[in-house]
């Protein structure tokens, strides 16, 4: 469905100068979960930027259903990290999730049913007249989401879109969207620092070390529905953890780390 | 701590304190006018007395509503001109680095020196008067627009953008209400400004109007006049600003609540600020 070819993204006007994102590849199978693993600043939000087709990269290609992605697709929808920042203040919730739909053509009660039964499936029916300052920061990421979802989109791509809520909050909605995807079956390219994250929710892990590139990549086949709990517990989880951990933490930065102290070993 | 009086008891209190000290003022001035017998600074009474018979509502028509028509067509022009060209010059670069030099030379220009040339191009009528308010109050309007469109979270264009959203609706939507609160900062300044000169102009060369008439009342030592068209111009521009920021407080009403400002006025049910980012190890470089 989505084929990365060589993707290679350098800011600023020397296309010469050091990359962001650099001969990465990848290919997302319809209906998969990819999690895309990297630490900070190893160029995952670029890399996401140009998947999108909001910025263009300086070589390489994107393309979507095998055509090349020259500007945001029309069947993708962008979940951003900061929720603050990607909901319109001035807007109700249900405005903020019809926003974009008047613009596909989809207006008077198909809009009203899109954007209702989308606050529904996050389980913010009849909060639709609330401000989105007047959410808790999980609420107003459920209205992000929201907004992806009345938009119907084939694939979305989400950038650390739990990283700003707390440890409760984020598991459910990590449930949450897996939960939707199931329902609306979306191909879906989370991006993620978390390890535990990745690994949860995904069917397959890239891990992106700087420049963005594809370092290793893990199928992960832990059975679905997948549990908060159970599903951690369960020793497969454990190893993909460890190996992606060390695929992660590998690049020697800490292979001069001292061995934990026998206190420690538990 | 006196935490335990209520809200409304405590309004009053405000409202009470706020009226006290213009009540006083003109209490002194009523006794301190009354023994002084001052030519230049008439009694209360007299003053009030003429103020009834001239403004309800003998000159209403003849001098207040010509100088309220002209500074509204001028401040409305203001807006409209401001905040078009603000968004303009706000969006593309290459027409805000054409445009600085002459926008700070005429920023710079006091608007009453182009008083006479006003006159020479629109004559003695409304058109120079709107002519030399425009040229005043634009300003504030336009340089707060500005920076207010410049302002915008990116982050919202983005999501937008790659909603598909069209360019048009990304201003009509997201640029203009995100620079609002700046807009109407401008507008509030452009306002002040804008009564200033519809005085100023109504004073060279008019046959009519509040400023007119207070430099009439002067030439002809008609002292009590002259202060109630004092005065009224006081209360106007007083009253005209109370309307403003009443209209501002419905308009802004998303910026006060997203701050978490909006007080006990706000909508029941609020629920508690946005969640604080979690401690991360450290922040994700936003490479954008």
């Amino acid at each position: 469905m989505l084929d990365v070819l060589g993707l290679r993204k350098v800011h600023g006007p020397d296309p010469d100068g050091p990359p962001a994102v650099a001969d990465l590849d990848f290919s997302v199978a319809a209906g998969e979960f990819v999690a895309i693993l990297g630490s900070s600043g190893c160029g995952k939000t670029t890399m996401l930027r140009c998947l999108s087709g909001l910025v263009p990269p300086t070589a390489g290609e994107v393309l979507l259903h095998g055509a090349p992605v020259t500007g945001p697709p029309k069947d993708m929808a962008f979940v951003f990290q900061d929720y603050s920042r990607s909901l319109l203040p001035w807007m109700t919730v249900r405005r903020n999730v019809a926003f974009p739909l008047r613009y596909q053509g989809v207006t008077g009660p198909a809009a009203r049913t899109a954007t209702e039964e989308a606050l529904a499936a996050v389980g913010l029916a009849g909060r639709g007249d609330r401000f989105p300052w007047q959410l808790s920061g999980g609420m107003q990421q459920r209205v992000a989401i929201a907004r992806a979802l009345a938009y119907r989109p084939k694939l979305l791509l989400m950038d650390e879109p739990f990283a700003s809520v707390d440890a409760q909050t984020r598991a459910g909605l990590e449930d949450l969207l897996l939960e939707v995807r199931e329902r609306y079956d979306i191909t879906v390219v989370f991006v993620t620092h978390d390890i535990d994250e990745a690994v949860y929710l995904a069917d397959r892990v890239l891990v992106l070390r700087p420049p963005a590139h594809v370092s290793l990549a893990v199928d992960v086949d832990l059975p679905r529905p997948r549990h908060q709990v159970d599903t951690k517990r369960l020793p497969e989880f454990g190893r993909l953890r460890a190996e992606l951990f060390a695929a992660l933490d590998g690049g020697g930065r800490d292979a001069a780390a001292p061995a934990p102290s026998p206190a420690d070993a538990g | 701590m006196s935490t335990e009086r209520s809200p409304a008891l405590r309004r009053a209190g405000l409202v009470a304190l706020e009226l006290c000290v213009p009540v006083l003022l003109l209490v002194g001035y009523g006794l301190w006018s009354h023994r002084a017998l001052d030519f230049y600074f008439p009694p209360l009474g007299e003053i009030a007395e003429v103020f009834g018979r001239l403004w309800l509502f003998d000159r209403v028509p003849g001098d207040l509503l010509p100088s309220l028509v002209r500074m509204l067509a001028g401040y409305a022009l203001s807006v409209v001109l401001g905040v078009g060209a603000g968004l303009l010059l706000g969006l593309s670069r290459l027409l805000r680095t054409a445009a600085e030099p002459v926008v700070e030379f005429l920023r710079a220009l006091p608007a009453p020196a182009l008083i006479p040339f006003a006159l020479l191009l629109f004559g003695a009528g409304d058109g120079a008067k709107v002519f030399v308010i425009v040229l005043g109050a634009v300003w504030p309007i336009l340089l707060n627009t500005i920076d207010g469109v410049r302002g915008v979270d990116a982050q919202q264009l983005d999501m937008a953008r790659a909603y598909r959203v069209p360019f048009a609706a990304r201003v009509l939507h997201i640029v203009l209400p995100a620079a609002s609160p700046r807009i109407f900062a401008g507008m509030r300044t452009s306002l002040a400004i804008a009564i200033i000169l519809m005085v100023v102009s109504e004073m060279v060369a008019s046959s009519n109007g509040l400023g007119y008439f207070v430099l009439e009342s002067q030439r002809s030592f008609a002292i009590p006049e002259m202060w109630t068209g004092i005065i009224l111009l006081g209360v106007l521009g007083y009253a005209l600003n109370w309307v403003f920021l009443r209209v501002e407080r419905r308009a802004l009403f998303w910026h006060r609540g997203a701050r978490g400002r909006l007080g006990t006025a706000g909508p029941p049910g609020r629920r508690g600020r946005a969640a604080r980012p979690r401690s991360a190890p450290s922040p994700e470089v936003t490479d954008a």
